[in-house]
């Protein structure tokens, strides 16, 4: 066991963050606070991605085969503390880097990779994730949004809720019931967002513009070739591209950020100075460290090639455990943050109460932990 | 000893209800980050609602119990600094009354508009001053749940009040320890209503042993913070004020995460009011200091320093 980085590692990182310096405009910290769904910093996102691409930086990762350099998972991470610790300026094309890209390559057709990846791989495409739905949140195996096989077409009638990204996004990674079966009724299709049928409504809230919607899908036709593996074999993959997610979200990054930013606006004030603040500045950047070391042990077990485990909801709860305390000491002692004083606290603030819901309840990976992890009897049914 | 309310305050409660009626149910149509109705805010003052202090009959404990029962509704309405400092105060007019602790500018400040009588905590005087418009600006982007603005800067010509530094900063603590009791309370009752009718996996959310606990928690929390600070209103002493507003912030910390939790996705909207309450509640945690410098101010009340004696 050892906690050093290679120089080449090293290197890649500095590359990164010379490449941001210089390409980030010196009011991005206000910028950024246009929420990563809304229009404005979605437009950017596309320059800065189609500049990461050109650079060899956008995807790395991936294999050669489709445009990436093969490297493996620690560069991924890198690369990704990079982006979050700047504000994530690749908006919403984080999630086709980290999972919808994979999982394109692991699961989906010579036609579907062909459409889809080189979009991806050139930082030219939005996609928005259709999972949640009004009565189908953490129970998501509840979803109700249906696709009927009709001829050559499913005909597909529901309603998604939280939808990022959707009135912008080109595609949507949708999940719908094809049949009665709890998890092998759901079925996944990759629908264009301007097929006819589909309503998207904006949902005002707390975390900035134009990142939560309403999709309503009403007798939306796609053909039979837009099914990404086979009819029921949704649960399947998206496990597999969720463990990607949750890894490609190193959100301590951003938050240890925002901490080190924090005490130096209460050193510059004078204000850093009573026992109590300086412990409880300690306390949240511990936690934060808490949560690097956390996913840096499955980024380990991923770089020697195995499978995740469900140790990923341990990294995870550890990452809203870090989020909370940043928040929360920002909240209390640098208070004027959440009016507009400080834009970088305040976009951190709005990324990060979302940290234990967004993606799946805090709730449910304790869960998770308590059942895969721990392997506590079960509750009698 | 008697912690049952007297016959007086109930009426006064009474009358309050009724009155307030009316802006119990948010209204979230332009789903604004907060909501004010001046309306409101005439008829507490017309009612006399805001003027309990002064009534030998009333005083404190009673304010605190008005402050903590208004602050439950999802309209934001000045009420503690009103009813704690403006009789104090010389102009008589009817503006909002804003406190704050430190003479430092800018710094955001809650309900201040041209006309707020603004009450300074320093830390060897008390002091007061008008805000003019041209020591404002707007904060339309603020994620608070109050009307607030900033204070640009801060004007040297400020009267000094005959409040003594440490009596200011108590009756500053009861108020907060109130407003953010009554908080807790609404934030609370809009958590239960949401968890017991969303379903998930078959059941009510509120079934899952998970959640019930963190919420019998959040009452045990809300309960003690209305007690200490009514106590804390009657005892007068720095060491309860101090002790009561701690555990607001405390007890405020934890709900406000633990309610957002249970929401999902629909705490996070504007169409549904939790964080009108929530959002207040994230305000006054930073008050005086937070949790660290109340809880660093009640050791000083309970076990005052020695002041250092020279060695013989
Ligand atoms: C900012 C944001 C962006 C999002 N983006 C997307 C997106 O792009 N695509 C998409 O499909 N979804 C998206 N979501 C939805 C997200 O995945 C859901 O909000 C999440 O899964 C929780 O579902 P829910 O909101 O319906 O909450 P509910 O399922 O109603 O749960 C509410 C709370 O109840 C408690 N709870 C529920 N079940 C249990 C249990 N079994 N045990 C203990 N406690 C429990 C938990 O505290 C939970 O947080 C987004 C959400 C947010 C906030």
């Amino acid at each position: 066991m050892e906690f050093v980085w290679t120089e080449d590692q090293r290197e890649f990182r500095e590359r990164i963050k010379s490449f941001l310096a210089e390409l980030l405009p010196d009011d991005w910290e206000r910028f950024s606070q246009h929420g990563p769904a809304s229009p404005a910093l979605t437009e950017y996102a596309e320059t800065v991605c189609a500049k990461l691409a050109a650079e060899g930086l956008l995807i790395p990762h991936w294999p050669q085969d489709h445009g990436g350099a093969g490297l493996d998972p620690w560069y991924q991470t890198i690369l990704a503390e990079e982006m979050w610790r700047a504000g994530e300026p690749r908006g919403g094309q984080y999630m086709n880097v980290n999972w919808i890209g994979p999982t394109l390559i692991r699961y989906g057709s010579e036609e579907q990779r062909r459409r889809y990846l080189p979009r991806i791989a050139e930082g030219r495409a939005l996609w928005c994730q259709g999972f949640s739905e009004p009565g189908a949140g953490s129970d998501l195996a509840s979803l109700r949004t249906r696709a009927e096989q009709a001829g050559d077409e499913y005909v597909i009638n529901g309603q998604k809720i939280w939808t990022s990204y959707a009135t912008l996004a080109q595609t949507c990674f949708l999940l719908c019931r094809t049949s009665d079966d709890r998890k092998r009724g759901i079925t996944i299709l990759l629908v264009p967002m301007d097929t006819p049928g589909i309503v998207v409504r904006q949902i005002p809230s707390l975390i900035g513009e134009g990142d939560i919607h309403e999709v309503f899908f009403d007798n939306v036709r796609v053909p039979v070739t837009a099914r990404l593996g086979e009819e029921g074999q949704a649960w399947e993959i998206i496990s597999y591209s969720l463990r990607n997610e949750r890894l490609g979200i190193p959100r301590y990054a951003l938050a240890r950020a925002a901490l080190d930013r924090a005490v130096k606006i209460l050193q510059d004030r004078g204000e850093f100075d009573a026992p109590l603040v300086r412990a409880e500045a300690a306390k949240a950047v511990a936690l934060c460290e808490a949560a690097r070391t956390a996913n840096y042990a499955l980024v380990s077990l991923r770089a020697r090639g195995e499978e995740l485990t469900a140790e990923s909801s341990t990294a995870r709860f550890a990452t809203v455990n870090c989020e909370r305390s940043a928040a929360e000491f920002v909240v209390e002692y640098v208070p004027n943050a959440l009016v507009d004083e400080h834009p970088f606290l305040k976009m951190h603030h709005q990324r990060a109460i979302v940290a234990g819901i967004a993606s799946g309840a805090a709730e449910i990976q304790l869960n998770v932990i308590a059942s895969d992890v721990l392997h506590l009897p079960r509750e009698a049914r | 000893m008697d912690l049952t309310l007297s016959d007086l305050q109930s009426s006064i409660l009474t009358a309050l209800d009724s009155l307030t009626k009316g802006y119990s149910a948010p209204d979230l149509h332009d789903a604004p980050l907060s909501t004010q109705s001046e309306t409101l805010d005439r008829e507490l003052r017309d009612g006399g609602f805001l003027d309990v202090m002064s009534d030998p009959e009333l005083g404190a404990v009673t304010a605190a119990i008005i402050v903590e029962r208004i602050s439950r509704l999802p309209v934001a309405s000045e009420t503690g600094a009103s009813m704690f400092f403006g009789g104090a105060l010389p102009a008589q007019s009817s503006s909002a009354v804003a406190v704050m602790s430190g003479a430092r500018a800018p710094f955001p400040i809650r309900y201040l508009a041209p006309g707020t009588r603004i009450v300074v905590l320093e830390a060897d005087r008390t002091s007061y001053f008008v805000a003019q418009p041209d020591q404002i600006r707007a904060e339309p982007e603020s994620l608070y749940a109050y009307p607030v603005a900033t204070l640009l800067h801060m004007p040297d010509d400020r009267a000094t009040l005959e409040i003594r530094p440490e009596e200011a900063q108590r009756r500053w603590r009861v108020a907060l320890a109130a407003e953010i009791a009554g908080l807790l309370r609404a934030a609370l009752d809009s958590t239960i209503s949401h968890v017991s009718e969303r379903e998930q996996f078959g059941r009510k959310i509120a079934t899952f042993q998970a959640v019930r606990h963190r919420l019998a928690q959040a009452h045990v929390n809300t309960n003690s913070t209305y007690w200490l600070a009514m106590k804390a209103a009657a005892t007068e002493t720095p060491e309860d004020a101090a002790m009561a507003l701690w555990h607001a912030q405390e007890s405020a910390r934890n709900a406000v995460y633990d309610f957002h939790q249970f929401l999902g996705g629909m705490g996070m909207t504007l169409e549904h009011p939790l964080h009108l309450w929530t959002y207040r509640l994230k305000a006054l945690i930073s008050e005086l200091g937070g949790r660290a410098g109340n809880a660093a101010a009640a050791a000083d009340a309970l076990w005052p320093r020695e002041m250092p004696t020279a060695r013989r």
